[in-house]
């Protein structure tokens, strides 16, 4: 049930974006190397009220981390050269306090990544999940 | 000890006692010499005797002829004495010139001439011309004159008999000792060489005696080991896993072990001396024609007929059948000729569904990667497309709309792509199908776009145009999916991959092989490439260098589906610092034989 609740409290924040956009607007690195994917997911976010850094694989998405107010990050997992399990846990060191969601296009991911991050999510479970999912994230902030 | 050694011994045994006797014969020469000169001596005293005998019986003639005359005044007694006269003077030169007189006796022979030409010349003389002048001779002192003169003739004449025979006694003497020592010498040489001969024959009959010792100690050690070979053999035979009968050359068995007896229904008792081809009955597994026996081979080829799976089946004397794999090696004798035949078989037929199991084994496991590939494929787009709805329900523009809807038909174009060629892998078909290689090809690198995306390796295609070959479409797609994988695999982070397509026309190549029509597809990557040592055991089931990522089984699997089709498969590899990397060639007929068993 209270899953329904917090569903509700998102589509409500989605439909009136503007104001939610003045009163919290955290700052989230999405980290992708799916070029569609992450453009479109930045639009939603936007649209649901956050500023939105992206980055297009890891090394990028580290630097991003470092140099900016991160307040939360969306990491996919299946990236060329660095998988997200990496970057997580070299987002760890640098800041630990930032929350991280990992998304991943696969089933079914190892136990010692999953326990890097705060939640995890499968790709294609829809947008209401990840709001839902990042708002968790950032409940403790707003 | 060698035969070379032992004559050698028995030339010494041979030698030696003749050496030995010519030793002795020299020495009892060299005594019977000494001895033979005293005898020489001895008849020269004996001739000296005589001689001194002889004269003194013509000195007896003279004075006898003489006293005749003396008395009787005829001159027919001075016959005597001038006969004795004439001989004397010789036979005292005769006496003289004998050997091995002293000086003493010269000097006796002197005095003997002079007092006998005194005795002639102031007696003999004087009275014969006296008579002769008709005077008288009885005169007593003349007498008594002649006779003094005489006794010294007749006293020398003694002397030199004493003196000589004085030498003969000493002489005698002499030869005794000479025997006597001879006697001695020979009993001390024939006492030395036989205790010389003894020794050495027994140090040499010891020596062989050892070396017969020895040679038969050799012999029984070799019995024994004969023995113990023959028994470990044996052993080896009965407890082998493999079925053993042996031939003799015109292919009757002589022996079977339990494994052999077991496997073809047939007792040893039962099959010794028949015909291999009664008890081993051995037929095609799809044409069901009796099979040439692996022994029939070897005689004919006169070599080893290595094992492999012929696809026979083994006709067991209850009529049951077994699944096999045979092979032959001829026994040879010491000059090379083939003396009987060995035949070793099994029964494959747990091994055969051992292999279909791990074929199917293998085609899940690469199932099961391409499951995790899929996945990710479709829940990317997936993930756009359900937030672009998302979006677009939650108000949007009609120009983002537009935009949107663009991009979630991209998104699902790839999906269409990845469904198809991902129905394509799975596709099975009874009968082979005309497959174009470029576009299987292009299929799966799209499939594995990803994988090689997220190892980091380029791929660069050198396809120009559809080849077309008759095959299973599923089968290639896994064999082409492996051998890719493997590639992206060997050449890491930062390698590349080149896949080119050659086709083959139908012809002659350089060295008189018939060439089929056809493509070989290459796949070459630039990896650090195999050790020489790992690349005879690629082609084996479960040798893997992926440790607990490979399963062991992709490229024994994916060559027995090229054999399948007919075709061939080979890996070049070099591990040099330059010119590194692995390339794997692919043949494939355009109109293959298909061989429904899978090869191998």
């Amino acid at each position: 049930m209270k899953g329904t609740f917090v569903y509700s409290r998102v589509i409500l924040s989605g439909v009136d974006g503007q104001n939610c956009m003045k009163q919290h607007s955290n700052l989230v690195l999405c980290v992708d190397d799916e070029r569609i994917g992450l453009e479109v997911r930045k639009i939603l976010l936007e649209r649901a009220g956050y500023r939105v850094l992206t980055a297009s694989d890891g090394p990028t998405g580290l630097a991003v981390f470092s140099a900016e107010p991160v307040e939360a990050v969306v990491l996919d997992y299946s990236m060329p050269g660095m998988h997200g399990g990496e970057i997580a846990t070299q987002m760890r060191q640098i800041k630990p306090e930032v929350p991280i969601l990992l998304l991943s296009a696969y089933i079914g991911l190892a136990p010692e990544v999953t326990s890097l991050v705060d939640l995890y999510m499968t790709k294609g479970e829809g947008a209401p999940v990840l709001l839902e999912k990042l708002g968790i994230l950032l409940q403790p902030v707003s | 000890m060698n035969l070379s050694q032992f004559n050698n011994i028995l030339r010494q045994v041979f030698v030696l006692p003749v050496v030995a006797l010519l030793v002795v014969a020299g020495a009892l020469y060299f005594q019977i010499r000494g001895s033979n000169e005293t005898v020489n001596l001895i008849q020269e005293s004996d001739a000296r005797i005589s001689q001194a005998t002889l004269l003194s019986k013509l000195v007896v003639d003279e004075e006898s002829g003489l006293r005749g005359y003396e008395t009787t005044g005829d001159t027919r007694f001075l016959q005597p004495f001038y006969e004795a006269e004439s001989h004397l003077q010789t036979e005292i030169q005769n006496l003289d010139n004998l050997a091995g007189a002293d000086a003493d006796q010269k000097h006796d022979i002197a005095d003997l001439r002079d007092e006998h030409q005194t005795w002639q010349d102031a007696f003999a003389l004087p009275v014969i011309a006296t008579v002769r002048g008709g005077g008288q001779t009885n005169d007593v002192d003349l007498n008594l004159h002649g006779k003094v003169l005489m006794d010294n003739v007749r006293h020398d004449l003694d002397d030199i008999i004493q003196k000589a025979e004085a030498s003969r006694t000493r002489r005698i003497a002499r030869w005794h000792r000479q025997v006597h020592s001879l006697l001695l010498v020979l009993l001390a040489l024939a006492l030395g060489m036989g205790v010389l001969i003894g020794l050495f024959t027994r140090s040499r009959l010891h020596a062989v005696s050892a070396a017969y010792r020895g040679s038969l100690d050799i012999l029984s050690r070799r019995a024994e080991e004969l023995y113990q070979s023959e028994q470990q053999l044996r052993t080896t035979l009965e407890s082998i896993g493999d079925g053993v009968i042996t031939c003799d050359a015109e292919g009757r068995i002589q022996m079977m072990n339990p494994v052999a007896s077991e496997l073809t229904g047939w007792s040893q008792p039962e099959a010794g001396g028949h015909q291999l081809e009664d008890v081993f009955r051995i037929v095609d597994e799809t044409t069901r024609e009796p099979v040439e026996t692996p022994v029939a081979k070897v005689m004919r080829l006169d070599k080893i007929v290595g094992m492999a799976n012929h696809h026979t089946i083994l006709l067991r004397k209850d009529g049951t059948e077994l699944d096999i794999s045979d092979s032959g090696a001829p026994i040879r004798d010491k000059s090379g000729n083939t003396i009987g035949i060995v035949l070793v078989f099994r029964d494959i037929t747990m091994e055969r569904k051992t292999q279909e199991a791990l074929i199917a084994n293998e085609k899940l496991a690469v199932a099961g990667r391409l499951a995790a590939t899929i996945a990710h494929e479709i829940h990317n787009p997936l993930d756009s497309v359900t937030n672009l709805i998302y979006l677009m329900r939650n108000g949007a523009t009609p120009e983002e709309s537009v935009r949107f809807m663009d991009m979630a038909q991209q998104e699902l174009t790839r999906v269409t792509q990845i469904s198809r060629a991902m129905l394509g892998l799975y596709r099975e078909s009874k009968a082979p199908v005309v497959v174009d290689l470029k576009e299987t090809l292009e299929e799966i690198l799209l499939l594995m776009e990803r994988r090689l995306h997220d190892l980091g390796v380029t791929v660069s295609t050198d396809m120009p145009e559809p080849v077309e070959v008759s095959a299973f479409p599923a089968e290639l797609r896994q064999v082409f999916t492996n051998l890719v994988t493997n590639a992206a695999e060997a050449a890491g982070p930062g390698g590349e991959i080149k896949i080119s397509i050659t086709p083959q026309t139908a012809g002659i190549d350089g060295s008189g092989q018939k060439l089929q029509a056809g493509a070989t597809v290459t796949i070459a990557d630039n990896g650090p490439g195999i050790p020489e040592d790992v690349q005879p055991h690629l082609f084996q089931p479960f040798f893997t260098t992926k440790g607990e990522n490979g399963t062991g089984l992709g490229l024994w699997v994916s060559r027995g589906i090229i054999n399948k089709h007919g075709g061939t498969i080979c890996v070049t590899s070099d591990t040099g610092d330059t010119d590194h990397g692995t390339k794997v060639g692919v043949f494939l007929a355009t109109n293959p034989t298909i061989n429904a068993g899978g090869g191998d």
